[in-house]
């Protein structure tokens, strides 16, 4: 009987639903405000005026920044370069008569700037042109990045597996253990491979080591984390059974986790394994190794039309990448 | 070989699952524990394998008291048959069988699967005699039917060489006809190896077809022990509602 104590009013005065009311009004104001000031910040404005302009160069009307970057890009970078030069006066051991397959001799200018009398030299020299071979060099450089991510994803599994075994609230020896793994993998995980990479520069020197390893540390992180829950999630009966005809705690979790949970793992690996060889083709840019160290030193020379090959490489790699796993997934699913 | 000395299980909440609960298996038993859902019959089993710890009273194994220091001796010589299988999935049927083994096996031997010759033909044997073929060897465990999931069941428990098998509700979910083709494979391993069961069952009719013994639990006390023979139709028809309390239910709702 504690609805007596309630008032009731007639239906015609019952509070119905409104949707402006002064409270919205205001909440919409303030997050408008907001949104304005970090719009602001970002330069959107800036982005949108921008933007604008280059659409409307486009079809003829004003000048554009914008567009005038995206043609001094698009006028150098074709057609690609894909044939190697070297002046031969350079050239150890070169021998006239053996020369490579498909390669041949050509003359043409040198230009050299010479700092002091602030000119440009002009000297005849002969070159030796390898018509694939820049592009050979490319492929090669993108295959050294493939095996980074290998390599990285190899290690980083090293590093998640036992670490993914000890931060599972089920299998951790003792509660401290487990908390520790936990806070160990999200410390992996919270840091970006470009600033690992970083500091391993410093430590190994410019190189693939440091790439593979800043791969290695950040994706362990994420392995095993995800490790950790799928072997928390695997179902508890086949392993109370095996429990209970007296078999250990690891080899309960060889025999009725490990089955259950790989091809989870599985497909995790797939996807890190993706994501590690896109990652390492932009390490290159600290020094890291693989192909984002030519990208970069040919972006410095302003050699757009090299650069557009290392693009196109990088291009085609991680299309083909995409379809050979998705093969691959549904292969082992 | 296996004795209950007024063993009770008290849960937080107060419940008795078992009150007081005195019992000797005998060696070579085929025995079947009949009662409703909730009656204790789990609670009892899991006692042994030390999944549930009795609140009073004490287990004794043979000679040994059940403790924590003597669990994992014990449990190695009992092979357990539980009520939803339990076999781990997606791994082969023979794998599943020498699972059973692992207690026996060194930690690195058994990380890759390196059972010795004489364990797998003890396998093909066990897997053999309850029914099941060459070509299922590899097959994983989810890929075949029930009945046939209970065999390897039946089989991975037998592989330890266990004095005594536990069964709890191993025609649960299986029609009439496999029901009984199951049990029977149980209860000739059970005497081929010469040992004891103590199977939980729902059906009267298997119970008497099978058992050498039967103990019939309400609300967590004993209600009858004894041979099959000496249920008689008073008692059976007591037990028999006891055994099958869907039905009671069942007519309850109709009415």
């Amino acid at each position: 009987m504690k609805t007596s104590i309630e008032q009731t009013r007639p239906w015609q005065q019952w509070e119905v639903y409104r949707a402006v009311t002064p409270k919205n009004l205001i909440i919409a104001l303030v997050v408008m405000i907001i949104l304005s000031i970090s719009a602001h910040n970002t330069e959107m404005d800036k982005a949108f005026v921008e933007t604008s302009k280059a659409v409307l160069s486009a079809v003829g009307i004003g000048d554009s920044q914008v567009l005038d970057g995206a043609l001094r890009f698009g006028s150098n970078a074709f057609p690609i370069q894909i044939a190697e030069r070297k002046e031969i006066s350079r050239l150890e051991n070169f021998d006239r008569n053996n020369l490579p397959l498909f390669a041949y001799i050509e003359t043409g200018e040198n230009r050299e700037y010479d700092a002091l009398t602030n000119t440009w030299e002009v000297e005849e020299a002969e070159f030796l042109v390898e018509p694939i071979g820049y592009l050979q060099k490319v492929i090669a450089k993108m295959w050294e990045t493939i095996e980074m991510g290998f390599w990285g994803t190899m290690i980083s599994i090293m590093i998640s597996l036992p670490l993914g075994i000890l931060a599972s609230r089920n299998y951790a020896p003792h509660q401290f253990v487990y908390s520790l793994s936990r806070a160990w993998l999200s410390f992996h995980r919270s840091m970006p491979e470009l600033i690992i990479a970083l500091f391993l520069v410093l430590m190994y020197g410019f190189g693939p080591i440091a790439g593979v390893l800043a791969l290695a540390i950040h994706t362990s992180g994420v392995l095993g984390k995800f490790f950790a829950d799928e072997i928390e999630n695997a179902p508890p009966g086949p392993q109370l059974a095996l429990g209970a005809s007296g078999a250990g705690r690891l080899k309960v979790l060889r025999y009725a986790v490990f089955p259950h949970v790989l091809p989870a793992w599985i497909a995790y690996i797939q996807y890190i394994f993706e994501r590690n060889i896109r990652t390492a083709t932009v390490l290159g840019i600290v020094g890291a190794g693989g192909i984002g160290m030519e990208l970069k030193g040919r972006w410095d020379l302003f050699d757009y039309d090299h650069v557009m090959t290392i693009l196109l490489v990088i291009f085609i790699t991680v299309i083909l990448l995409e379809f050979l796993s998705q093969k691959l997934r549904k292969h082992t699913l | 070989m296996l004795y209950f000395d007024s063993v009770s299980r008290i849960y937080e909440d107060g419940t008795r699952a078992i009150d007081d609960v005195s019992l000797h298996i005998r060696k070579g038993e085929f025995c079947v524990l009949l009662g409703p859902s909730g009656a204790g019959k789990s609670t009892l089993m899991n006692m042994v394998n030390g999944v549930v710890e009795p609140s009073n009273g004490s287990i004794t194994f043979g000679d040994i008291p059940l403790n924590k220091k003597n669990l994992s001796g014990i449990q190695q010589r009992i092979g357990m048959i539980h009520q939803q299988l339990h076999l781990v999935p997606r791994m082969s049927v023979l794998h599943n069988v020498l699972s059973g083994l692992l207690p026996e096996v060194g930690f690195w031997r058994s990380l890759i699967k390196s059972f010795s010759e004489a364990d797998q033909r003890r396998a093909c044997e066990l897997l053999h005699k309850v029914g099941l073929e060459e070509k299922q060897l590899f097959r994983r465990a989810s890929e075949l039917s029930g009945g046939q999931q209970q065999r390897v069941a039946i089989a991975r428990a037998f592989i330890s060489k266990p004095e005594m098998v536990i069964a709890d509700e191993p025609v649960a979910s299986l029609d009439p006809a496999i029901s009984r083709s199951v049990l029977e494979s149980l209860k000739s391993a059970a005497k081929h190896h010469g040992a004891t069961v103590i199977c939980t069952l729902h059906q009267l009719d298997y119970a008497l077809e099978f058992a050498d013994r039967i103990v019939a639990l309400r609300q967590g006390e004993i209600f009858f022990d004894g041979h099959p023979d000496e249920l008689d139709d008073d008692t059976q028809a007591q037990v028999y509602e006891l055994a099958r309390p869907q039905l009671k239910t069942a007519e309850a709702v109709a009415a």
